[in-house]
Parts: structure tokens; sequence; C-alpha cells
């Protein structure tokens, strides 16, 4: 669904380069993430695969179409939902989903149907500047969605939202994968990448450094660990982090348990952020 | 499809906005000071200083024959007051200059008499009518007015000295000259056997009408220029161009519905004021299609400025400057006796002008069509220009 070749993009004349020589492919039906700090280049990129920046060097097909030609009806095929809101403030719900509806030159999803999916039922008719934030987002998440598109931009689908939104934008997103819409996930939400992509990126300083499933990434770089709370003998809390691996660590749990009064004990997996960090040396924010 | 869309979303925004109303509340501003405040044929205020170098009779015998005419009507005499003044008198014939200086403080009673215009029976001016030429001549420099020494020649005919303030452009000096350097009769036959093509309809329009043109002109056509460029900002400050351009709508299209919705505006803000002020007079035939061609290429200048700019900040020092170059021909158009070849370089220069036409009734037709067509052309090459412009600049 999408090929992208030794893609590199740079803003100015002074040969730093936003994206330097990046190249990947996604499978269709596939949920592709993009993960990397700010500045890493994901929107750099994204930009590109969208036709919002022009293509510079490299070969990139989108959707099956080569974006050396210029070619507007590719856009049929393709939904994006932004990170900033940007919807017409003074238009309502309605009339902005109607508005963006009529430029497609394919079936388009009902408005009403949409903003219900988003939770935006009941605000149809009140414009889009008296929404919140959140409401906003969601709305241009809504918009996203309103050709039935084949592959899905989604950039930072569920930052800024509160918990239950953001479940809600979760569901719908599965809902979508279910129905096998291939989605470029961009974000720097690793609890959204592991728990939606089917593999990821990571993107630092313009270079993709590697690209695997989450699955694998834990198995590779991912060490086991018991976290343990206990009591000391003068009744305060003690808390110690051991590997599962080390001999030595296994032998001091099992003394812990023997001897003392465990107050709390979990294992714990690495987080996809906590090898971005290994691999990178570079931290998300 | 895309375009229609596009325009009922524009003019959706634009009736929800700010800057439709501000154009619709200009117009009834300016209507209602037109038809409230402004006098279709006010009186001159002008003044003007006048000595005979003549006996009272001689002085009387022209006036009583000027009254016959009907070109002039006894005034109330006035007094008028003189304070010290020291200045200098150049006389151009002769080359010569002279030094005046009055210590004195006085007033003089002076006769008037009030030029009126035969047409609206209206004064144009008061002619005040001094004993002596030291008189005549301090007034004329403490007041700024136009001052004449009229003698009678041995010959029978009057001759004209004027007193003028130095300021005044050669064309009137000239005018002054032509105008006294043969009889009227030797000018009229002149002036006959000139070839005249009229641009320009040699009616006028009274006060209250004027106005219109200078109207349509900045407030209308020019304002387009302005205005599309908050529009477009506007979009871009929500992102909303981003999300239009992930779609299959092109942005030809884009910019098109903000032109058109720009056109619109102006066509309901100038009927506005010109409907109910030159009522059935202008040729709305012509008014209406040279509204919308030079509305359409000053909204396609200013897209074309405004893909320069990130923001209206970053615009405006630009935006300043055009739109004060695009009003200079209105000093022409207020000042008959400025009228420069350079500004009529200036594309507002051609759009009064016809507009003035096209408010009388009388207009060149041949011309203002050339106009109009010259602006839709421009228009759309300066809109294809700004196409590709945006195309690499609208989304970053």
């Amino acid at each position: 669904m999408v090929s992208v070749r030794n893609l590199s993009h740079s803003y100015g004349n002074d040969g730093r380069l936003a994206v330097d020589d990046v190249s990947f492919d996604i499978e269709k039906g596939e949920t592709f993430g993009f993960l990397g700090p700010s500045g890493a280049g994901k929107s750099t990129t994204q930009g590109v695969l969208t036709g919002l920046l022009r293509l510079q060097k490299g070969e990139v097909t989108v959707a099956g179409y080569d974006l050396r030609r210029v070619r507007k009806e590719r856009f049929n095929k393709i939904g994006v939902s932004f990170e900033q809101a940007n919807v017409y403030s003074k238009l309502t719900a309605l009339e902005n989903l109607r508005f963006y509806a009529d430029l497609f030159d394919a079936p388009t999803r009902d408005p009403h149907e949409l903003l219900e999916l988003v939770g935006l039922a009941g605000r149809e008719n009140d414009r889009a500047g008296s929404f919140s934030k959140g409401m906003k987002h969601r709305l241009t998440f809504a918009r996203s969605m309103l050709n039935y598109p084949e592959l899905w931009f989604l950039d930072e689908p569920t930052t800024g939202l509160d918990p239950a939104i953001a479940a809600v934008i979760k569901g719908v997103i599965k809902a979508e994968q279910a129905k096998g819409t291939t989605t470029f996930l961009t974000t720097h939400n690793m609890y959204i990448a592991d728990e939606l992509c089917d593999r990821v990126a990571f993107i630092v300083d313009g270079s993709i450094k590697l690209v695997d499933t989450p699955r694998n990434l834990k198995q590779r770089y991912g060490k086991k660990l018991v976290e343990v709370e206990y009591l000391r003998d003068d009744g305060s809390i003690a808390k110690e982090t051991l590997r599962t691996v080390d001999e030595g660590d296994r032998e001091r749990l099992a003394g812990i348990v023997r001897s003392r009064d465990i107050v709390t004990m979990h294992s714990k997996e690495a987080t996809l952020e906590e090898i971005f960090i290994q691999i990178t040396g570079r931290g998300l924010d | 499809m895309k375009l229609a869309s596009a325009y009922r979303k524009e003019m959706t925004i634009a009736f929800r906005g700010f800057y439709f109303y501000v154009e619709i509340v200009i117009a009834l501003i300016l209507l209602a000071v037109l038809l409230l405040a402004v006098d279709e044929y006010p009186e001159g205020r002008e003044k003007e200083y006048a000595f005979y170098d003549a006996s009272p009779a001689v002085v009387d015998a022209v006036f009583a024959e000027l009254i016959e005419e009907g070109t002039l009507v006894p005034g109330e005499p006035e007094e008028l007051t003189m304070k010290p003044a020291s200045f200098e008198v150049v006389d151009e014939a002769a080359g010569t200059s002279a030094r005046y200086s009055f210590d004195d403080a006085r007033a003089v009673a002076a006769r008037t008499m009030l030029e009126m215009d035969r047409a609206t029976g209206r004064k144009k001016k008061t002619i005040y009518l001094l004993d002596s030429e030291d008189d005549l001549l301090r007034l004329s420099f403490s007041s700024g007015g136009v001052g004449a020494v009229i003698r009678p020649g041995d010959d029978g005919r009057l001759y004209y000295r004027y007193i003028l303030q130095g300021y005044e452009t050669e064309r009137v000096s000239n005018l002054l000259y032509a105008l006294h350097a043969r009889s009227l009769d030797e000018l009229g036959d002149a002036m006959d056997g000139q070839a005249v093509r009229s641009l320009g309809p040699v009616d006028r329009l009274n006060a209250r009408e004027s106005a219109v043109p200078l109207f349509v002109t900045f407030a209308g056509s020019l304002m387009g220029f302005f205005i599309v460029m908050a529009y477009l900002y506007l979009d871009k400050n929500e992102g909303a161009i981003k999300a239009i351009a992930v779609t299959p709508a092109t942005v030809r299209t884009y910019l098109l519905s903000k032109t058109l919705v720009i056109m619109s505006t102006v066509l309901v803000s100038s009927s506005i004021v010109v409907i109910p002020v030159m009522g059935a007079k202008p040729d709305y035939l012509l008014f209406y299609p040279f509204l919308l061609a030079t509305t359409f290429a000053f909204a396609a200048l200013g897209l074309f400025v405004a893909s320069f700019f990130d923001s209206m900040d970053d615009a405006f020092g630009t935006l300043y400057v055009i739109m004060i170059a695009f009003m200079l021909p209105a000093f022409s158009y207020l000042i008959g006796s400025f009228d420069p070849v350079w500004l009529r370089f200036f594309p507002t220069y051609p759009v009064l002008q016809v507009f003035k036409a096209v408010m009388l009734g009388k207009t060149d037709v041949p011309y203002a069509l050339a106009v109009l067509a010259g602006f839709l052309a421009g228009g759309a090459a300066i809109l294809l220009a700004a196409e590709a412009r945006f195309k690499k600049t609208l989304t970053v």
C-alpha cells in the first residue's frame, strides 16, 4: 500500500535533512507505527506521503500512485487525521463534514454516523469554534474517515484526549483495522503504538533506526523484571526490582519471599519506550 | 460541484464573520452620509479678490453687464480684516519681484458679487471688489485666495493680472493665459476646430454622485484585494487549508471560491450605495460586469501577494504600500488640475475614469470594454501565477 525508497527531505538550502534516506514498506491492511520524539522527522515523512510536502528526493508510492506524478484523485483513497485540529470554527460540526464530503469523487459516509462514532452526537449543529480542544480533535478525526479511506494517516490520534475519549478513538481505529484499512500511525506515545500497531519504525534525527513488530522487539530487547515491595524489620516498606534472567537476582527474590512479608509483587515487561531509549539512546519527549 | 460547495462554504463563513459586515456597514455609513449630509449642489466657498483699476463708472458698467447676463448677482457688503503682513510678489511676465510689508491692522468694507452656476442656480464663488491693489495683495496673501487686477485698455478690452499663491500647477496658469490671451469668440472658434475624442463624459456628476466612483473603486474593487488576504490568512491560522489539500479539490478551486465570495460581497456593498444615490442614471449593464471584473483582478492580486507571506502581520507592510499606491489616482479624480502621466499607469486610474463615466450613463463603451477585458485577462494571469505559487507554499 505504501512503498518508500531513499526518501530525503530538507526545508532549507543549508544541507540539513529533516528526513535522511528513509526506506520502508507498508502492506495492505497493516497498521504501521512511526515512532519518535519531536523533530525526529515523523511529520515530515507523513507530510510527503500525504502530499502536503513536495517529494524532493526518493521514490514513494502511496495507494498505488507514484508521488512524482501529482494526481489529486489519489486522495479519494486516503484519509488524514491531523495532530492539530483544523476545522472551520465558523461552521457547525455537520457543515464541516458535509463541506469536506463534497470535495471527494468517491462515496462518503453519513456525517451523522461519524459524529456519533466519535461521541459528538447531539452537537451536530454547534459551531466548531464553541468546541473544546478535544472535541475539535474528534471532529478532525471523524473527517478523516469521510471517504472510507483505504489508507488512513493518523497523527497523534489520542494526544490531549481524556482517557475515556481516547479509549473510544482507539476502539474506532481497531474497528477500522478489522475492516482491513491500512493505517500509518505517527505518534510519540509508545503505549498506543504497542496496542495498535502491527509493526513500528523508530525514527530519530531523520533516520529510521529499526523496523519490527512490538512483540519481536520486546523479545529481543526486553528483560523480564519483577518488582517487589516488602516490610522491613522496623515496619518501613522496601522496594526492589530484580531481573529474572539473573541467577543472583532470582536467589535474592526467593530469599525475600521466604523471609519477608510481601506487600506487592509484579512481573514487569520492558516497554516500547524503554526499548526505544535502549536502541536510540534518546527519550521520546 | 466542488467549486459550488467551496463557494457555499465561503459565503457561510463570510456571513458569520467580521469582514463581510465591515463592508456592508461601511457602505451603509457612506450611503447615510451621502444622502443626509452631502448636498447635491453645495454652494461654493471659493473666494476671489478683484481690484478694478478704472473709474467707478466703468466698474459699475462692467458689473451691470455681467449681472444682466446672469453670470453675477450682487451680494451683501462684507467687512474684511487685514493684519500686518510681509510678502514678496513675483511678476512672472516681467520676471521681476517686489517686496511688500504692511504694519497696520485694519478693516475694509468690500462690495461682493456672487458668481452663479447657471445650471443649478447655486453660488460658485464670492468675488470681493476692493478699492486698492495693496488691499487685494494683502487679502489674497492672508486668505490664500486668487486675486485679479482688471484694467480696461485703450482698445476697449479688459486686461487681467492674476495674483496666484505660487503653488498652482502650470496648467492653471496656462488656462488663465489662454482665457485672456484672445477674445472668447476667438477661443471658441479655435476649440470648434479641434478634433477631440471624449473618453470621459462631458456632463458632470454632482457633489453627492461624484463620491460614488471613489467608493466603488476603493471600498469596492480595491477592498477585495485586502479582504481576500484576510480570508486566506484566517484559513491558514485554522489549518483548514491542509485539510483541503488532502482531498481531490484543487488549489484553483480553493482560490476561485475565495475570489467569488469577494465578488459577491462587493456586489452587495456597491449596490447598497450606487442604487439609492444614482437611481436609474448609471449604465448598469456595463457597471456590474465592470465591477465584477475589476474586483476579480484585485482579489487575484491579493491572493498572489498573500502567497509570499505566512501571515497578515508579515504581509501588512507590502499590503499597505500597494493600497496607498493604488489610491493615488484619487488625487487626480478629486483635483482636476493634478493629472500627471505617470498616474495613468496605476490600475485604479482607468477604473475610476470608467466608473465615473458609467455613473453618468454616458460611457465610451469600446474604451470601457477594453479596460474590462484587460482586467479580466490580467486577473486570470495573476490568479494562475498565484495558483502556481500556492501549490508550493499553501500548506507549508
